[in-house]
């Protein structure tokens, strides 16, 4: 019951009505399959009572009662098959609205197949719950329960035989809930470490085979995939006791049942024909009882799904301001921000400006905070203190499509989807015309890209641009750029993967780019902070230095040595 | 382990000599472990007769209580007894069944497991180059616990579809004849109507409903992945609406399927249902025991056992789904077992010297696409040789075939005169370490990482090692030293990562070294500390490198310039730069652009070109 109300919490409360439906009609079903049942005791006490041609009418009533619940349960499948499209729909739906509405701070690479799965896999299962799974759940609970219920109304003793099962059938499951829960828990662990371990060892491979550790491997692996069978083998075994348990107690009632019918037709209490009856009656309840360890295990493990589902329809969304407020100019100001992520401060207490159609450079060693200094200006998250403001407005109180439509962002990892190029240049301005598109793919160089390509402008690129190289990619994304022409501009300068041409074809588009609007570089290339107006020298999360190239190469800080080990490098002629 | 290990390297052999196609993956992979699969199998069984002991019981009690004599209330306890009994029998043996099975299956994963990390720990390295190494740890992992329905539920579906309705229906057909004609029209009717509802249209519905279910997976990864792109460009709303509109497509695609069969769905379940086989059975015992044909005791086995017969044909159409997806999981599993390993030489011979030789080296990863194209070198004991040339000219894949990543797939490649092929592994790496760009740390203690190739060193040699290659004034500041745990106690910045690799190579002490230089711009003072430790790996040794430094390219003994898969250029760098050929235009580009050089670095990390 607990996994109907997180699947009509995670799809939303219209929904409700028709899930509540469709379990009448298959707790009906199964009543009438129970009821159907009951009528077998006087068709087969007077066929075994030997009037079996009195037998007609009852066979008539059952034959009537077989029909109904045939009825009840096609009405109940098609309800379940449309519950599950209805629960489809509105799942991928609500995924849908709620990712758009995230914060793209959240979206970390390995979210990406984690909502994959989610919108698959999981999805998938929650149908399975109405479509499939509940129909035989419900039925191999009301059935046996009807037709106890009818024993009871023949002879009491086998009802109440019968009934005494119920507590330990649900002590059963229940036990066997609890204990795998805890074990599972344990068991995903040892296969969380088995399986970083193995990816180890495949990746460490260059490493292990110069030491010629390839038979006896990694010791750290071997133990890892020790853990992982001990692991199994535990989360088996807990589960064991109950569903050996359940189908101890089931059998065990119906051999209660087998003796007590015995006894009352030996000692005249019930006629024989009719202990007959009632025990082909009890002999039908074995199965779905049976079954009942494996129903509620497979939905145990929806359940878990689902639940993760949930989590992420939980995740707080990017509020959106009440009253928006215009930004006035295009200038950029970070004041006193404090941003944390995964508890460990990445910017402290930072301040910077940086006044409209200026262009600052950030520089810094890795982790120093200036990737996510940009993504805070394009609001790809919230900071946790302080603020970052666009033309003298808190990001906070601009509508969200007015603020992305005053900047452009070209980060390193420059996505395209798996279409033409001239598609993927046109995201930057979708109404832009054809010779507009052109044009800013002229200017990004791509022309050469283009014929290079079987197709030219009409050839597809791959998922994530896979036919193109990274300088390639770089430059449709700054060609996207161009084509928005958005007065703010904030630029991740590549740290790798161009060769001397692709670097000088880079270079122009970018230098088109960047000219007389408001620029944020992560500077990766010297040429491009000896360029800026001004630059900011980021460590651990504070500006140690700002000023122009001359100001901090004089100032003999830490800029100026950053520079000279760069140099270095290069040998004097 | 050593049969079964022989079985699966043999694998290959033994359909090859079996002369067929290639046989089913689950049978092969699964059938060193044969006899402990019957085991279980054949407990279940037994299990599975106990449960049907109680039913007989009924039957029996029913002959006893129905038959026109005195009932004799011995045999009726003596019945009843029998009953329990197989109650007894039917819970010890499901325990046991249910307990090797499980114990059972954790055994073949583990096995399976083993098999494939040794076979991984084979094939040649440059294997790794072409595959994403996720992808194999995810068959390891993921494909192999996929076969675990079918050792811990299989069984228990193979018993109840198959042997029990078997039994069921010998029991029956002796009892009576007609009878059981009419318990099989049930199972006929049902088999009928679930293959026209498996026929070749509904499966390509089914299809069709697989795809509309990849696309929204596509869709969902295209609308996660690009969404930074998307939003910063006010086009979330586009992929969005893919999203949505895939989803609704599978949601009609669902609806219209489902509905379309649902009619002929539910027909097929209600004629395998226990209420239909009771109606048929019931009018047609009634009809036979009225007109006399029948004794009234006939009836009473049929209600109790004729509904298992339906099984198999349920099993038919529901069941076993765990099982095609533990094919195809078998399938991938098998596919990696029979990667062919590095080949061993059978007689090894020992390198005289250290001298590195290329003669007319051809390589391609595909055919028809060769990477490097007749090469011949000669890397004289003692000197440096720089490789030089654009992206894309085969420098890492030369580069790779010395420490035998990979062999030639034309000429050879010569280690003190001998053919690398002809040099046993273990020999091969204690003469030649490499040092490239995608340093792979483990998580274990620092010492442990720089005695990775050498277990066996002391604790003094790994310290030796960490100072040459600058690294030990950082382990020493660590909380617990060189037994820290990197990715616990410590996270090592890239510079720091290489120097451990270094420190690597330098315990083993190999007389040629292969390298990729790094570049980075990002942080060039913990760069230079990487160089100085490059330095110390230079003295007296056969190097050959990658070189991105002018610096590098200068100190060089030999500069080598490849292009396209072939030497344009060779010679020493002055020689070079005099001819003003291309070593000049590259020297000239690099001193006006100073951390262009970094380029070839994710081209070389990856492993390949």
């Amino acid at each position: 019951m607990t996994l109907i109300r997180l699947l009509l919490r995670v799809l939303g409360g219209e929904h409700a009505a028709r899930l509540r439906r469709t379990l009448a009609l298959m707790t009906a079903a199964a009543v009438a399959e129970g009821l159907s049942y009951a009528l077998l005791v006087p068709v087969l006490t007077t066929v075994f009572g030997g009037e079996p041609a009195d037998a007609w009418p009852w066979l008539g009533a059952f034959v009537a009662a077989a029909a109904v619940t045939a009825v009840l349960r096609y009405r109940s499948d098609v309800s379940g098959f449309r519950a599950a499209s209805v629960l489809s729909r509105g799942l991928h739906h609500r995924l849908g609205d709620h990712l758009a509405r995230l914060p793209l701070g959240w979206y970390t690479p390995r979210r990406i197949g984690e909502v994959s799965v989610l919108a698959g896999r999981t999805v998938l299962q929650a149908m399975a719950v109405p479509a499939h799974r509940l129909q035989p759940l419900i039925g191999a609970c009301v059935t046996p329960l009807t037709v106890a219920a009818v024993l009871f109304f023949h002879d009491w003793r086998m009802g109440l035989a019968a009934f005494a099962a119920v507590p330990v059938v649900a002590a059963a499951l229940a036990w066997t809930g609890r204990a795998t829960a805890a074990q599972d828990a344990e068991r995903a662990r040892r296969d969380e470490e088995a399986a970083g371990r193995v990816l180890e060892y495949l990746r460490a491979q260059p490493a292990l085979r110069v030491g010629g550790r390839t038979a006896d491997g990694l010791r750290q692996m071997e133990d890892a995939l020790e853990g992982q069978r001990l692991g199994l083998r535990r989360s088996s075994l807990s589960a064991l006791p109950g569903v050996l348990g359940l189908s101890f107690s089931v059998q065990a009632v119906f051999t209660a049942l087998l003796v007590l019918g015995a006894a009352s037709a030996l000692g005249g209490r019930t006629g024989p024909a009719e202990v007959l009856a009632l025990l082909v009656l009890a002999a039908r309840c074995v199965d779905p009882l049976l079954s009942l360890s494996d129903l509620t295990g497979r939905l145990r493990s929806t359940r878990g799904e689902l639940q993760r589902l949930e989590d992420v329809l939980r995740e707080n969304p990017l509020p959106e301001a009440d009253e928006p407020v215009e930004p006035r100019g295009n200038d950029l100001a970070l004041n006193a921000v404090t941003f944390r992520r995964d508890g460990r401060t990445v910017l402290d207490q930072l301040s910077l400006t940086v006044p409209d159609a200026t262009r600052l450079a950030v520089v810094g060693p890795p982790g120093s905070g200036k990737t996510t200094l940009l993504q805070l200006m394009a609001r790809f998250h919230d900071v946790d203190a302080g603020a970052v403001r666009v033309g003298g407005v808190d990001v906070r109180d601009i509508e969200t499509e007015k603020l992305m439509s005053r900047i452009s962002a070209v980060f390193q990892d420059a996505y395209l989807f798996d279409g033409t190029i001239e598609e993927n240049v046109r995201l930057g301005r979708p109404d832009a015309d054809d010779a507009d598109v052109r044009a800013a793919a002229a200017a990004a160089q791509l022309e050469e890209t283009v014929a290079r390509l079987p197709d030219g402008w009409s050839a597809r690129v791959g998922e994530g641009g896979a036919v193109l190289s990274g300088g390639e990619r770089q430059r449709v994304s700054i060609a996207r750029a161009l084509l928005k022409d958005a007065p703010i501009v904030l630029l991740e300068e590549a740290t790798s993967a161009l060769d001397a041409e692709n670097e000088r074809a880079v270079q122009n588009a970018l230098d088109r780019l960047l000219r007389g609007r408001t620029v944020v570089v992560v500077a990766h290339r010297l040429r491009t902070a000896q360029q800026a107006d001004s630059i900011a020298f980021l460590d651990g999360g504070h500006v140690v230095e700002q000023g122009t190239h001359e100001e901090l190469l004089h100032r003999k800080g830490r800029y100026a040595q950053f520079r000279q080990l760069s140099l270095a490098s290069v040998p004097s002629e | 382990m050593t049969t079964e290990e022989d079985f699966i390297y043999r694998g290959g052999a033994r359909a090859a000599f079996a002369g067929t196609a290639r046989g089913n993956p689950l049978t092969e992979v699964l059938w060193p472990y044969r006899i402990r699969l019957s085991a279980v199998l054949l407990l279940k069984t037994i299990s599975a007769l106990g449960g049907l002991a109680p039913l007989i019981a009924v039957v029996e009690l029913g002959r006893a209580l129905l038959s026109p004599e005195p009932v004799e209330e011995s045999h009726v306890w003596t019945v009843v007894a029998v009953g329990a009994g197989g109650l007894l029998v039917r819970v010890l043996f499901e325990s046991l069944s249910s307990g090797l099975g499980h114990l059972f299956d954790g055994e073949l994963q583990l096995s399976l497991r083993r098999l494939l990390g040794e076979r991984l720990g084979r094939v040649p390295l440059g294997w790794y180059a072409r595959r994403d190494s996720g992808e194999l740890g995810q068959v390891v992992q993921k494909d192999v616990a996929a076969l675990h329905p079918l050792t811990a539920r299989t069984p228990g579906e193979i018993t109840s579809a198959v042997v029990v309705p078997l039994m069921s229906l010998v029991y029956l057909f002796a009892v009576n004849v007609w009878l059981t004609l009419i318990a099989l029209i049930p199972v006929l009717l049902g088999l009928a109507l679930n293959l026209k509802l498996m026929s070749d249209t509904r499966r390509s519905d089914r299809l069709a409903l697989d795809e509309a279910m990849g696309r929204i997976a596509r869709s969902a990864v295209e609308f996660v992945q690009g969404i930074s792109v998307m939003k910063t460009f006010g086009a979330s709303g586009r992929a969005h609406r893919a999203f949505t509109k895939a989803a609704d497509d599978f949601a009609d695609y669902f609806t219209g399927w489902v509905l379309g069969v649902a009619g002929l769905g539910a027909l097929a379940s209600l004629v395998l249902s226990p209420l239909f086989v009771l109606v048929l059975l019931l009018t047609g015992g009634t009809a036979l025991i009225t007109s006399g044909t029948a004794p009234a005791s006939d009836l009473l086995p049929f209600l109790l056992l004729a509904l298992a017969l339906t099984a198999p044909v349920a099993a038919l159409c529901h069941g076993f789904d765990d099982v095609r997806a533990a094919r195809t999981a078998a399938g991938r599993i098998r596919a990696l077992l029979e990667a062919p390993p590095l080949p061993e030489p059978a007689r090894p011979l020992p390198p005289r010297g250290s001298q590195v030789e290329l003669r007319d080296v051809h390589f391609s990863y595909e055919p028809g696409h060769e990477v490097l194209r007749g090469i011949s070198l000669k890397l004289p004991p003692g000197t440096v040789t720089a490789l030089v040339g654009p992206s894309g000219s085969g420098k890492s894949t030369l580069a790779q075939l010395v420490p035998r990543f990979c062999d030639p797939t034309h000429g050879s490649v010569l280690l003190g005169g001998v053919d690398l092929r002809d040099i046993a592994t273990r020999d091969l790496y204690r003469r030649v370490s490499f040092v490239f760009q995608d340093v792979r740390l483990l998580r274990a203690s620092v010492a442990e990482n720089i005695a990775l190739a050498v277990p066996h060193a002391g604790r003094d040699d790994i310290v030796r090692a960490a100072r040459r290659a600058r690294i030990h004034d950082r382990i020493l500041q660590l909380p617990r030293g060189y037994d820290s745990v990197i990715g616990e106690d410590v996270t090592f910045s890239e510079g720091e990562a290489q120097r451990v690799s270094i420190a690597r190579a330098l315990l083993i002490e190999a007389p040629v070294v292969v390298l990729d230089e790094a570049t980075a711009f990002a942080d060039p003072r913990r760069e230079h500390e990487v160089r100085r430790a490059l330095d110390t790996l230079r003295e007296n040794r056969t190097q050959l490198v990658i070189a991105h430094r002018l610096e590098t390219i200068a100190e060089a003994d030999t500069v080598v310039v490849l292009d396209d898969g072939a030497v344009s250029e060779i010679g020493t760098p002055a020689e070079l730069l005099a001819a003003d050929g291309q070593f000049a235009a590259i020297w000239q580009s690099q001193l006006g652009m100073p951390d262009a050089a970094s380029h070839d670095r994710d081209t070389i990390a990856r492993g390949g070109e």
